[in-house]
């Protein structure tokens, strides 16, 4: 199966319904934490996202089936975030939209039923996307101040609400700042990586190779102009902030470990391996993706770069330590894998979130275990390796950053744009695998091919 | 034969911890007075509260309040579709003051204050609902030498009248210094923190605030000062307030989930206290193919071992 280009599965014979498309993307520049977006809402970028994408494609005034997308990290009074930012653009007040959230799988989640519905014909066109900021997240006041405020307010009378307020205890008005701890197990991500990564001995240095490579990939992808139709600078902003195109496997290797840091005592433990160089960081961004029926894209006369075949959700046991957190991609792709057909290898490019390095590297090293893919995944044998030099050949959330929501739509017209510029220098079909984890054992896997 | 004394409600534990306090100190003048410990021994007596109505107001409130600090589940409808039973930590709260009543009694051999809840079991055998008229028994049983004092059982048990048997938690406390006979050969009954023991991957970690032993106190009504004042905890030996040992059971109890059924066994064994505030890592693990969970939490910092445990279902 070690050829250049895609088998003939099932998914390149014959598809029920309508193709769904992908027409093209748009991002603003990720910017780091508290840097060039520090004061921008996440409704202020998907806007400027959006507002890109309108830009690019001519959508002004127009109608658009649907438009889908959300953030992670949200505040109440956004409950329409993409309705309102669609209002706040120059598409038709008439265009539609939903919310939608499934942690870091948002983005290509909202492609993935975006794309349904243009399948079913429900729809003609829409856009997905997601937006996420960490430097303008909601601040909730804690649970006490919460429960005296609330009780206060289904008081009936004078005495009622004061015995309420009197129930208020200094402690109580700490404010609570959104955390990336697992609410069922109280670990961070990060953690719940570090005992991924020792229960399957990941290195350091494997875990270094891949944060290098990925910002290597992305500082070349910038400078030979491949994101120059899929970015919108917005406050300054031109690149991803996060980016270091100078990075070195020795720079990488001064950096102290963060996560995992008391494993080492524990059996089957093992010393911390995970760093800010290998972990992506915190960051701000937004990202859309237009899709639409074939047909409505030639109407519309905008190109196609590739359609969305099938995707697959999946979801790990990890509350009690059964499998990894962020291991549900290594379950959904073998499911999605076998429906269409497909083997391991056929893929002409593999995106898979780096979520951390170890993350990637987990996922590969499952499906490359003979025992595991038994036991856990319900093979015959081990799934297979990748070609390495397919993996997240433009670089991927190290190097770009991760705005949680942001990064499906980053990683889809990414990988269409791939799909389509192979197909273009080849003349043969390109097919593309896409992976994302997320918060609460879940993951998302899609297959995009050109079109 | 065992004389079994029937109250006419369960007692409040304030004036409870008034009588303990000065049984306490009767004790104490007690053993300097006589000073050979070979002649303790436990009062005969069960004590009996009948119609503990469960279907007041008061106790759904209470229950609320507990499941919000333990971290239980709203109680809704099991997936055999009955009314969800109530967690046997619970139970334990419910059935406490008469324990408490037991050993705060003027007969009662050790001294309440510096009782060290080194054990707790409790099995689960029918589901208590809210709602359920219950009847709580407690007695103390099974004095025996421990390498470092005496140790004893305090018993509760939960019937539905009609049903049977639905709840049976035993307590075991130590009393620190205490002689029995022999205690050359007792042996030791907690896990050894400062042994081999090296902790397991962890599978969760509890942030655990200061006032972690106020919370549960307000919910337990097991207001030892160990657990709600700096200064109470000072005053026997600890730096700062610890966390209720019940409350880090329970916790784990909650934890486990859906996996542990309507009817179960629930163990804990407690090393060394946790002290507040806390990072706790904590590994709840399945025990095996048979079903059923293992936990153990220590700290992250230390690794030294809080508490081990198991919860099994019984179906």
């Amino acid at each position: 199966m070690a050829t250049n280009k895609p088998s003939p599965g099932r998914s390149t014979s014959t598809t029920p319904g309508t193709d769904a498309v992908i027409i093209g993307g748009n991002r603003i520049p990720f910017a780091r934490a508290g840097g060039k977006y520090a004061t921008a809402s996440n409704q202020d970028m998907f806007t400027a996202a959006l507002e890109g994408l309108v830009a690019r494609y001519g959508l002004q005034g127009e109608r658009l089936g649907e438009v889908v997308g959300g953030a992670v990290l949200k505040h109440s009074r956004d409950f329409n975030l993409v309705r309102e930012s669609v209002l706040g653009s120059s598409l038709s007040p008439q265009t539609p939209a939903y919310d939608l959230q499934q942690a870091c799988a948002t983005g290509l989640e909202a492609v993935v039923t975006v794309s349904n519905k243009i399948r079913l014909g429900q729809i003609e066109s829409g856009v997905a996307g997601g937006s996420d900021t960490v430097s303008d997240a909601p601040i909730a006041v804690g649970e006490g101040l919460r429960r005296a405020l609330l009780a206060a307010s289904h008081a009936k009378s004078l005495g009622g609400r004061l015995k309420a307020f009197a129930s208020i205890r200094p402690g109580d008005l700490a404010p609570l700042t959104p955390r990336t701890d697992e609410p069922r197990t109280g670990l961070s991500m990060g953690e719940h990586q570090a005992i991924t990564t020792a229960t399957w001995g990941i290195s350091r240095e494997a875990q270094d190779e891949i944060a290098l490579a990925s910002h290597h990939h992305l500082a070349a992808a910038w400078a030979g102009g491949f994101f120059d139709d899929l970015v919108t600078p917005f406050r300054g902003l031109t690149q991803d902030q996060n980016m270091r195109a100078d990075s070195s496997a020795e720079k990488l290797a001064t950096l102290p470990p963060v996560f995992g840091k008391r494993l080492a005592a524990s059996a089957g433990g093992a010393e911390p391996t995970m760093t800010a160089g290998n972990s992506t960081p915190l960051t701000d961004g937004a990202s859309v993706v237009l899709l639409g029926s074939r047909a409505w894209a030639e109407a519309k006369d905008l190109p196609v770069l590739a359609r969305v075949v099938d995707a697959e959700t999946a979801a790990v046991d990890y509350v009690h330590g059964h499998e990894g957190l962020l291991m549900a991609p290594a379950h959904a792709v073998p499911r999605l894998l076998a429906r269409q057909g497909l083997e391991l290898g056929d893929f002409d490019f593999y995106e898979i979130h780096e979520a951390f390095a170890s993350t990637v590297l987990t996922t590969l090293a499952a499906w490359e275990d003979d025992e595991y893919c038994r036991t856990e995944l319900g093979l015959d044998g081990a799934l297979g390796a990748i070609d390495r030099s397919r993996l997240n050949v433009n670089g991927s959330s190290l190097a770009a950053g991760h705005p949680f929501a942001a990064t499906g739509g980053r990683i889809v017209a990414t990988a269409a744009k791939l799909v389509a510029q192979r197909a273009a220098e080849t003349g043969r079909p390109a097919r593309a695998l896409v992976s994302v984890c997320a918060a609460g054992g879940l993951g998302v896997a899609a297959v995009i091919e050109s079109a | 034969m065992t004389r079994v004394e029937t109250l006419p409600a369960l007692p409040a534990l304030g004036g409870l911890y008034a009588r303990g306090l000065a049984s306490s100190g009767r004790i104490a003048v007690r053993r300097t007075v006589s000073s050979g410990a070979g002649d303790l021994v436990l009062p005969d007596v069960t004590y009996r509260v009948a119609g503990v109505d469960t279907s007041v107001p008061d106790v759904a409130a209470h229950l609320e309040r507990y499941r919000r600090v333990v971290g239980e589940p709203a109680g809704g409808t099991t997936s055999a579709g009955n009314p969800a039973g109530v967690p046997a930590g619970f139970l334990h709260v419910l059935a406490f003051p008469l324990a408490t009543a037991v050993m705060v009694r003027g007969d009662f051999p050790l001294p309440l204050l510096g009782l060290v809840h080194v054990e707790n079991s409790a099995a689960v055998l029918r589901p208590v609902r809210l709602g359920d008229q219950l009847e709580v028994r407690a007695h103390a049983t099974n004095l025996r030498p421990h390498r470092r004092g005496a140790q004893v059982d305090l018993v509760t048990e939960v019937t539905v009248p009609g049903e049977g048997l639905a709840y049976r938690g035993v307590s075991t406390y130590l009393a620190k210094g205490v002689d029995l006979p022999d205690t050359s050969s007792a042996p030791g009954t907690e896990p050894d923190a400062r042994g081999e023991w090296v902790p397991p991957l962890p599978t969760a970690r509890w942030s655990l605030p200061a006032g972690t032993g106020r919370a549960y106190a307000a919910v337990s009504g097991d207001r030892n000062p160990i657990h709600t004042s700096a200064l109470g905890a000072k005053a026997f030996g600890f730096p700062r307030t610890i966390a209720h040992g019940m409350y880090t059971a329970a916790r784990a109890l909650a934890e486990v989930g859906t996996g542990r059924g309507e009817t179960y066994d629930w163990t804990v064994s407690f090393a060394k206290p946790v002290l507040l505030p806390s990072t706790v890592d904590v590994a709840i693990r399945p025990s095996g193919p048979g079903g059923g969970f293992t936990y153990q939490a220590w700290s992250g910092r230390s690794g030294t071992l809080h508490l081990t445990g198991a919860v099994t279902p019984r179906s």
